[in-house]
């Protein structure tokens, strides 16, 4: 434990801030004051992921609905964030496989096609960062994959947004560019990223409610839904939203020092 | 913007292990699990496997060696010519 907090939080722990909530508490701070955001945003997604992880029978929460007033009376963790904005802790693993589309077409599963990645490292840690609140690698990781696959946002059927807290998934899609600055609340609105949403967003229940395996549990269930094979949370006619084509997925490190997009697409 | 990645490979096979709170396993084991799951969810043997790499470089339990992609392309029992790990 000593080691885990000088490694990652060297003399900072001497004054209380240590671990990743601080952090990322501190980021999120500075968003409510750049572009207003805050808690009735987050709780969207926090309640939003959670409607999917109850259709997971494997994620941590699949038998624990939470409504926006069990948001609302959750405990503080780091103000502002609450019990429901961090992520998971989990035990276990996960793990993909790679290969050329040309081996993939005799494999046993529909592969999920690489179609697009970018990635772009602002800073090296939140000391040092230039914008707090954004623009994060985000913004040009995602315009990089995006042009790499010769698409648009709007080609983009569902995304599996790294969530180690609630913000973060706001101010990665925010800066990807499916709204602007302080939006997403009302971009939110009407259970958009939930099951029957017109943007379905981590369709495990994500970092927040299926399990923590960093930027594996995004890319895994990116890769699942695209092969058609996710049960009752499968994207498609049992979820009532778009069957998918392209999915996007990202990745984070640091306290949004550091960013990946990858787009995946059936065969 | 040409790319000779674009539209070349294929995530083709997914290792899910038991995941929640799930005492006495070593971060090794699943390691192991999660790799092993995954060549046999893509129909592979895991001769086929040819390049293994390792995510984010956490420290393992205090009580268990390093992890690195060596030390478990070892003991998943291939010799993969291409071997990455990323820092932390």
């Amino acid at each position: 434990m000593a080691t885990m907090l000088t490694a990652f939080s060297g003399d900072d722990a001497v004054f209380g801030h240590f671990g990743a909530t601080g952090g990322y508490a501190l980021a999120a701070r500075r968003a409510m004051y750049e572009f207003g955001t805050g808690p009735e945003t987050w709780k969207k997604i926090a309640v939003g992921q959670r409607k999917w992880a109850n259709l997971n029978p494997q994620a941590r929460m699949y038998t624990k609905p939470m409504t926006e007033a069990d948001y609302d009376n959750a405990k503080w963790v780091v103000e502002p964030f609450r019990l429901p904005d961090n992520c998971l802790i989990t035990d276990g693993g996960r793990a993909i496989i790679v290969t050329s589309v040309e081996r993939a077409r005799d494999l046993k599963q529909p592969p999920a096609v690489i179609m697009g990645m970018g990635q772009q490292h602002p800073s090296t840690e939140v000391a040092q960062s230039t914008w707090m609140a954004g623009p994060t690698g985000a913004e040009k990781a995602g315009a990089m994959a995006l042009s790499m696959a010769g698409v648009t946002l709007d080609d983009v059927d569902a995304c599996q947004i790294y969530d180690c807290f609630t913000y973060t998934v706001e101010i990665t899609l925010q800066d990807y560019g499916f709204f602007r600055p302080g939006e997403g609340r009302d971009w939110l609105e009407g259970g958009t990223i939930e099951p029957g949403g017109r943007t379905p967003v981590n369709t495990s229940g994500g970092l927040l409610s299926e399990a923590y395996f960093m930027g594996l549990t995004p890319i895994s269930e990116g890769a699942m839904q695209i092969m058609g094979r996710c049960g009752q949370r499968q994207l498609g006619p049992v979820t009532h939203t778009k069957r998918p084509e392209i999915i996007l997925c990202s990745d984070n490190g640091g306290v949004l020092q550091s960013h990946s997009c990858i787009l995946l697409r059936r065969l | 913007m040409t790319s000779v990645l674009k539209d070349k490979y294929a995530i083709v096979g997914i290792g899910y292990t038991p995941q929640g709170r799930v005492p006495g396993r070593t971060s090794l084991s699943f390691h192991l699990e999660a790799s092993a799951n995954a060549i046999a969810d893509a129909g592979l043997q895991k001769r086929d496997v040819d390049g293994f790499i390792c995510y984010r470089h956490f420290p393992a339990a205090s009580d268990e060696n390093d992890l690195t992609p060596s030390r478990i392309a070892q003991h998943l029992g291939i010799s993969p010519t291409y071997i990455y790990q990323d820092a932390n």
